[in-house]
């Protein structure tokens, strides 16, 4: 016999303790593998959805001053890593003519070419203009004026009036990212000598790589600029896309970091009961001259060969369980499936991984016992439970918390990015289970007041058993935690974080119809103020408008930071649109009347202006000092904005235009205003949506973002179910020596299953108690995370039917995962049952 | 040179205070030469067994000093301490403690795998210490289909397969009935009179004692008497 025999007859002799074992490997790898896949599925999509709805992530560089510059001060970027490409712009306002029509129209002049060679640029049909007598239009212009490839336009510049051939007609989507609102590209050098303008530009945007780090390469960028230029990121740009995905970024990442731990600790736990369960064989061993580093050997070598099996199944499963997922994950998003990176090295590296995570679970019980009490072995009596490991779980349970608090504060100080609350989030999980053994017992013994008389006999067993067994029940009880605790943290978090953007929305956007500027907002201003003045009378003129409201928004710097300066009507009579914080709505309201502004939370941390502090606003490249009177919660432009009335904005910044103008209709005639408003809209270069559409639209982000977020945490829930179940499983199979005593001393088989189901359901409930505690607090400091993220604190709403279905689900769970081996245990022949070791 | 040599041998076990402290040895000092067979006796608690651990290297004693064959225990750490268990002593406990999964000749050649003895030597040692013990025959058995006398003496098997200089026997009788001990007793002599092995053996039972050439009796953690057969005390 060989040493290594010594194993395999343990294997043999004990299939189901080596295949729980195994077992919980597999379902840790197979839930990492699945946990990231889906998570990287997420991310790809939510990437995709951004660029949809915002355009690729770029950055811009704008003339410090304001205005137009000169193109040749832009040193080259091309090489700074993240760069995608670097696209110079230039607007000009036009005229198109078709025939009879005429059409007030924006023209964007670019490299039309080069653009659509990066992908910046896609064209239904047709190639991109090239020559002085060329021109690519909006598909939908070009589809609504009845042209087409092939066809001429009349093109009305300062200079001169061309007639210009249609090369192409582009999307609407892919115009999103550079036009800002301009149906007509023309060459750059072209549109700029018929505006009797040479290299100048209205800014230069660069396109981003979909993995660049934006502020770092922001921050490159900026370092290569001459002083008279300024590097941005785009502010205004469908930043509420970008809200929810920062925040749903941030609980991908919690839920990952999350599974992955609880897909772990299963794992240690499995192992550790592995060998807690074996304490008296491998005492034997040590006291017929087995050494330390023998019995070592012994259970590393056993968790590398569990460790490996295990790994490769969950390897399998997980990445056959990713292709589903992650396509359920793009379908939610609406975005299409990308296929997924089946990198050479995957299942390699995740059966190592396996193996190494169940070496490393195994290495404590390895050591512990290595050094086990040599009397254990041969005394008739269970060992006793070992004592300083209370004190020392204390001290871990201290010191968890701490690290957890630290880094939390680091994180809300600025000092750690958000993704820093990851680490604070776990650091506590586990705090939570270290504190567990000392609150289960107490739990239990309280519980069991509940149980009915009739089960007295099985219910105090039961107790007894939970009692006796403090690691054992420990280790179970601490599985539940987990899974509770990721079900209700992240289920909180979630809940409230859409909560949260959708009640801002709802504020935000209370009209039935939205008309939205479709030029670039820095042509032409003085031209569209009187436009736009003109605009609003036409719509209140129109039969069944009750209310009228314009917004006014524009770039603006406030102690060197961009901001969004929005200037909005807020009619006496109607709810103020905006969520103050530490501020009542009538004091907003009244400070708003006296010109004076508020600023967004995010806005407000980055400057480090409080309420009270007077700041100066430039504006169209002229300053004025403002007076903040609150901090509001602002999703626009991720929280840097500063809100003002719009007759305060109007008299101190000059911001005359109505960007955007929410109608609302008089009772039953919404549907009426529809063709008014689209011909207003049509003669005024604003784009008319319904409040209907842009709700749907709002709604396709957030149940995409949700449903992939939920779609995870289900994950998790079912790898959470499984380690319980598995945890359990191992805790009944333990238990069978003293099943089979039980059922000699004459209970009965249904007794006994009663007995084991209570127990698990006692223990169940109380981990499902202690999870739902600790769960509550992972909401809250998920929740104290979004505060940088968002600039102000997410209000954590208690979600009784969130947490009834965790703790239902714990306790089902271990009901059912005792009630199958117990079953089994108690058909077994009474003296095999008494007789096993 | 003495194969064990106890000097005043103490050990206390520690309690939640030094109020609850438990004084299970008191100061024993114990000679015995080779091919000696002792028992010791006593009424539960009086420290027999601690100081058959203590002899064994099990536990260590809380103070005086153990030496086997000269040795002083104390001055081993652990490993050495194994080895000395693997090596010169074998031991036969109460509950036989044979591993379930192993068969008789498996469990009985353990000793020596621990030792890194080669599978093919270390099987033929197990077979030669089974026929020993009369064994043979059931070696490809595991300990369940063997009787409580059958696995007892597998266990004897297992304690002299390395070839030990001392045997240490806790109550190998105590789970028998009188025709079972009376054979693992047989045995035990035999090892002293055939292959000069030492044998301390812990037990209640008067009879299997008197087998004994010495009997050392204990009572609250002193030696109370020692005895060669038939001989006043020394």
């Amino acid at each position: 016999m060989r040493f290594r025999t010594l194993l395999l007859r343990q294997w043999r002799n004990r299939p189901g303790r080596a295949l729980a074992a195994a077992a919980s490997v597999a379902v840790a790898v197979g839930a990492v593998v699945a946990t990231w896949a889906a998570a990287d599925a997420s991310r790809a999509g939510y990437r995709r959805l951004t660029e949809t709805v915002a355009g690729v992530p770029s950055i811009d560089i704008t003339a410090r001053n304001g205005g137009r510059f000169d193109v040749t001060q832009v040193p080259r970027l091309v090489d700074v890593p993240g760069v995608r490409a670097v696209v110079p712009l230039f607007y000009r306002p036009t005229l198109l003519r078709v025939g009879e029509r005429r059409l007030r129209e924006v023209a964007v002049g670019v490299d039309a070419s080069a653009l659509a060679a990066a992908g910046l640029l896609t064209l239904d049909s047709g190639e991109p203009c090239r020559e002085s007598d060329e021109v690519v239009l909006d598909a939908t212009l070009a589809q609504g004026l009845g042209v087409g490839v092939g066809d001429e336009v009349l093109f009305f510049a300062r200079r001169r009036v061309a007639r210009m051939r249609i090369t192409g007609l582009a999307t609407s989507e892919s115009l999103r990212w550079f036009a800002e609102g301009a149906t007509a590209v023309v060459d750059i050098q072209v549109l700029e000598s018929m505006s009797l303008s040479t290299a100048e530009v209205d800014r230069v945007r660069i396109a981003l790589n979909a993995d660049a780090d934006r502020p770092r390469t922001l921050a490159a960028v900026s370092q290569r600029l001459p002083q008279s230029l300024a590097a941005d990121i785009p502010v205004g740009r469908a930043s509420m896309a970008e809200d929810v995905l920062h925040s749903a970024n941030l609980g991908l990442d919690f839920v990952t970091a999350l599974t992955s731990a609880m897909a772990w600790f299963i794992v240690g736990n499995a192992m550790l009961m592995n060998v807690a369960e074996r304490r008296r064989g491998l005492s034997l061993l040590r006291l017929l001259g087995g050494t330390g580093a023998q019995v070592r050997r012994l259970i590393t070598i056993e968790a590398a060969v569990l460790g490996g099996l295990g790994a490769t199944v969950g390897a399998a499963v997980g990445l056959a369980a990713a292709g589903p997922i992650s396509s359920g994950i793009s379908r939610a998003l609406q975005t299409p499936s990308a296929a997924l990176a089946w990198h050479p090295l995957l299942v390699p590296g995740a059966v190592l991984m396996g193996v190494l995570v169940a070496v490393a679970a195994a290495w404590w019980p390895a050591r512990e016992a290595a050094s086990i009490d040599l009397l254990e072995g041969v005394s008739a009596a269970p060992p006793a439970p070992p004592g300083s490991a209370s004190r020392k779980l204390l001290v871990a349970a201290a010191v968890l918390t701490v690290v957890a608090a630290v880094s939390e504060a680091m994180m809300y100080v600025g000092v750690w990015p958000p993704r820093a609350s990851v680490v604070s989030g776990i650091a506590l999980l586990l705090a939570f289970v270290a504190l567990t053994p000392f609150l289960l017992i107490p739990l239990v013994r309280f519980l069991s007041r509940f149980i009915p008389d009739r089960w007295r006999v099985e219910s105090t067993l039961a107790v007894e058993q939970i009692v006796r067994q403090p690691i054992r029940t420990a280790l179970t009880a601490g599985v539940l935690v987990v899974a509770v605790s990721n079900g209700i943290g992240l289920g909180h978090a979630i809940r409230d974080s859409v909560d949260d953007v959708l009640g801002w929305y709802g504020k935000m956007l209370r009209a039935d119809w939205v008309l939205t500027q479709a030029g670039a907002l820095s042509v032409a201003r003085e031209e569209r103020a009187a436009d736009s003045r003109k605009m609003e009378a036409e719509v209140r003129a129109v039969d069944g408008v009750a209310e009228v409201e314009g917004i006014g928004v524009a770039t603006g710097r406030v102690a060197g930071s961009v901001c969004v300066v929005i200037a909005r009507d807020m009619p006496d009579d109607r709810p103020l649109p905006l969520e103050p914080v530490d501020a009542t709505s009538d004091q907003v309201r009244a400070a708003l009347a006296r010109g004076e502004a508020v600023a967004g939370t995010v806005l407000a941390q980055r400057i480090g202006v409080k309420p009270g502090d007077e700041i100066v606003v430039e504006v169209f490249g002229r300053a004025t000092p403002v007076t903040v009177a609150a901090l509001v919660v602002d999703y626009t432009s991720g929280g840097a904005s500063l809100v003002l009335r719009r007759d305060a904005a109007r008299r101190l910044l000059g911001m005359e235009t109505a960007d955007v103008v929410l109608v609302t209709a008089a009772a039953g005639k919404a549907e009426s205003l529809q063709a008014p408003l689209a011909a207003i809209g049509k003669n005024h270069s604003m784009l008319l949506r319904s409040f209907g559409e842009l709700r749907r639209f709002i709604d396709t982000i957030v149940t995409g973002v949700v449903g992939s977020l939920w779609s995870i945490l289900g994950l998790g829930f079912v790898v959470g179910s499984l380690g319980v179940a598995n945890t359990v499983t191992m805790s009944v199979l333990e238990q069978k020596r003293s099943l089979g005593l039980l059922r000699a001393v004459g209970m009965r088989r249904g007794q006994v299953v009663r007995m084991v189901v209570l127990q698990s359901v006692l223990l169940g409930t109380a981990g499902g108690i202690v999870g739902v505690v600790a769960g509550l607090t992972t909401a809250l400091f998920i929740q104290f995370a979004s505060q940088p993220l968002l600039g102000h604190p997410l209000r954590m709403h208690i979600r009784p039917g969130i947490i009834v279905a965790n703790l239902l689900a714990a306790i089902a769970v271990t009901a059912l995962a005792a009630w199958f081996p117990a079953r089994r245990a108690v058909r077994l022949d009474l003296l095999e049952a008494i007789s096993s070791e | 040179m003495p194969i064990v040599r106890t000097q005043h041998l103490e050990k206390t076990f520690a309690g939640a205070d030094a109020a609850a402290a438990v004084p299970a040895v008191r100061g024993v000092d114990l000679l015995v030469e080779a091919a000696e067979f002792l028992a010791i006796t006593g009424a539960s608690g009086s420290g027999k067994s601690t100081l058959l651990h203590m002899i064994g290297g099990i536990t260590r004693p809380t103070s005086g000093r153990m030496l086997l064959e000269g040795v002083d225990l104390a001055t081993l750490d652990d490993d050495g301490l194994a080895a000395v268990r693997r090596r010169r002593i074998g031991f036969v406990f109460q509950r036989y403690n044979l591993l379930p999964e192993l068969t008789l000749a498996e469990n009985v050649a353990l000793p020596l795998v621990l030792d890194g003895v080669g599978p093919a030597p270390a099987e033929a040692a197990a077979r030669e210490s089974l026929e020993k013990v009369g064994m043979a025959h059931r070696a490809a058995h595991r300990p369940d289909a063997l009787s409580g006398g059958e696995q007892q003496r597998g266990a004897i098997a297992r304690a002299l397969v390395t070839g030990p200089a001392l045997v240490l026997a806790d109550e190998p009788t105590g789970a028998l009935d009188s025709t079972n001990s009376a054979r693992v007793v047989e045995l035990l002599q035999r090892l002293v009179a055939d292959h000069r092995q030492t044998v301390i053996l812990v037990t209640h039972d008067a009879v299997v004692a008197a087998a004994a050439t010495r009997v050392v009796r204990m009572r609250d953690g002193l030696v109370e008497s020692d005895t060669a057969a038939g001989v006043a005390s020394r």
